[in-house]
């Protein structure tokens, strides 16, 4: 598993602890790379435990970086936090180059958490860890009722939806006033 | 009733929570998921949890349809204990969903869930409160209208079905038809039934109260039919139909009748589409009579079973 310190995604990173290797050591060493989440707390990665994002991988194979060149320039995902950047890191070096399980008993059982987990896995495009996802969403409401059902998963009702629509419509509206309004000044 | 109506029936029905005071911390914002990942989250839930799920708003309710699952096999029937929905998917054989209409125990109970497992058969069963046949039909609407699947068989036990019935049937093709006995109770109804359900494969119809000196001399609409207490069908009815199985039960047919059927069915001039025959008659029968003028074999059978290979 990876370790992580404190950095800045402009700055060159200081040198982070290594990812742990397997029990075989490969006769070809292995490369690394960097990414750091909202926190800018960097994370070193081994291409190995990469290969399970799609969006990672396609970017490490366009940019031909040398590890050098990818120490200094981590691939920054601001849209992440780093805890759940972190916990994406992990699961990709634990399940590095071995065949995925039928179950993974190691999500995050707080709903906000899995959330955010969720929209970074889809976004990472790691399609194996998105899949226990959605197992873990669907296991929510286990044997739950309707409404117990709309409770967790926050249903809107017919009546909300609406609301919801007439209020967009009308916010709509007052920015379509608004521009044709600036648009009409910019003309004077 | 609209589906948006009874939509809002069902909401009551299961006392529908108000969820905006609540606080966020400890739920899931599931539709603000991506499109995508909302889907492959709804395609792991089991049956019961899709027609809940869809249950709970028109916008929700799009959504559950976009999900394939459109090889459920429907069934509508009703036990000693009440109307029940049955389903089998048919990639697992061994596993029956059904959901329960009861009033056994306290209504707060409801709705809950039960699984059997009977060696490798299971059942799965989601036992909600029976409110009556109103229920019943807006669930089944429900599911037909969220997984777009031809009914595989209704059972109607009740009188009030048969208008539901011949709607539902307009919409959604429907392979079986059982009629309870006396739910039919005017030649206008068994000839309303005959006219709006002709789409069903099979048609079984217990026994009819209407006049005992009534008859039906049209042809019966369905390929495959079987009639308990079939007293009032005729010869010309079954000779002009175009039916491919016949199972009569309880016939008045006399000898003479049924060698005139067997002799059509042989010439080929009449009957061209059966294939198999039962007539089970209240009167006695002459072997001769019924076999007269008949080119016919000695079977070298068992109950139709081949003694040799």
């Amino acid at each position: 598993m990876s370790s992580t310190e404190q950095g800045t995604s402009s700055a060159a990173p200081a040198e982070p602890t290594t990812a742990p290797e397997s029990a075989a050591a490969p006769e070809v060493p292995e490369s690394f790379y960097y990414v750091h989440g909202k926190d800018k707390v960097v994370h070193k990665v081994s291409a190995g435990a990469l290969q399970h994002s799609a969006l990672i991988h396609g970017m490490i194979s366009n940019l031909g970086y040398t590890e050098e060149q990818a120490k200094a320039n981590p691939f920054p995902f601001e849209n992440i936090d780093g805890d759940i950047l972190q916990m994406v890191v992990d699961w990709c070096n634990q399940h590095k180059g071995k065949p995925t399980p039928p179950e993974d008993t190691n999500l995050p059982k707080q709903k906000e958490k899995l959330f955010d987990l969720v929209l970074a896995v889809n976004y990472l495009e790691i399609k194996e860890l998105l899949t226990y996802c959605c197992k873990q969403v669907a296991m929510m409401v286990k044997g739950k009722s309707p409404e117990e059902i709309r409770e967790i998963w926050m249903i809107p009702t017919d009546a909300e939806d609406e609301a919801a629509e007439k209020e967009a419509k009308k916010r709509a509206g007052k920015e379509a006033a608004g521009e044709t309004a600036a648009a009409a000044g910019d003309a004077k | 009733m609209s589906v948006h109506e009874a939509e809002m029936a069902f909401l009551q029905l299961f006392e529908q929570l108000e969820i905006q005071s609540k606080s966020s911390k400890r739920r899931f914002p599931l539709l603000k998921l991506p499109r995508v990942v909302l889907l492959e989250c709804i395609e792991n839930l089991d049956i019961f949890e899709i027609i809940f799920f869809s249950l709970l708003s028109k916008r929700v309710k799009s959504i559950a349809k976009s999900v394939c699952l459109n090889l459920l096999d429907i069934h509508m029937s009703s036990t000693e204990k009440g109307p029940q929905i049955w389903f089998k998917l048919p990639n697992t054989p061994g596993l029956d969903w059904t959901i329960d209409y009861s009033t056994e125990i306290e209504v707060a109970a409801y709705p809950f869930f039960q699984s059997f497992f009977d060696g490798p058969h299971a059942n799965h069963f989601l036992f909600i409160y029976d409110n009556g046949i109103e229920d019943l039909k807006q669930m089944v609407d429900h599911i037909c209208e969220v997984f777009r699947s031809p009914i595989s068989g209704i059972y109607i036990f009740d009188e009030s079905h048969i208008e539901w019935i011949e709607r539902i049937i307009k919409f959604q093709p429907t392979d079986r038809v059982w009629i309870n006995k006396d739910i039919i109770k005017s030649v206008e109804t068994l000839d309303r039934v005959f006219k709006n359900l002709k789409g069903t494969k099979y048609f079984r119809l217990e026994s009819i109260s209407i006049d005992e000196n009534f008859q039906y001399k049209e042809p019966i609409p369905f390929r495959s039919i079987t009639i308990d207490n079939s007293h009032w069908v005729t010869l010309s009815s079954i000779l002009n139909g175009t039916n491919s199985i016949i199972r009569l039960y309880e016939s008045k047919f006399t000898s003479k009748d049924i060698n005139t059927i067997l002799k059509e069915w042989q010439t080929g001039s009449k009957l061209r589409n059966l294939e198999f025959l039962l007539i089970q008659t209240t009167t006695s029968l002459d072997a001769a009579e019924v076999f007269e003028e008949l080119n016919w074999t000695d079977g070298d059978e068992i109950d139709g079973r081949p003694t040799t290979v």
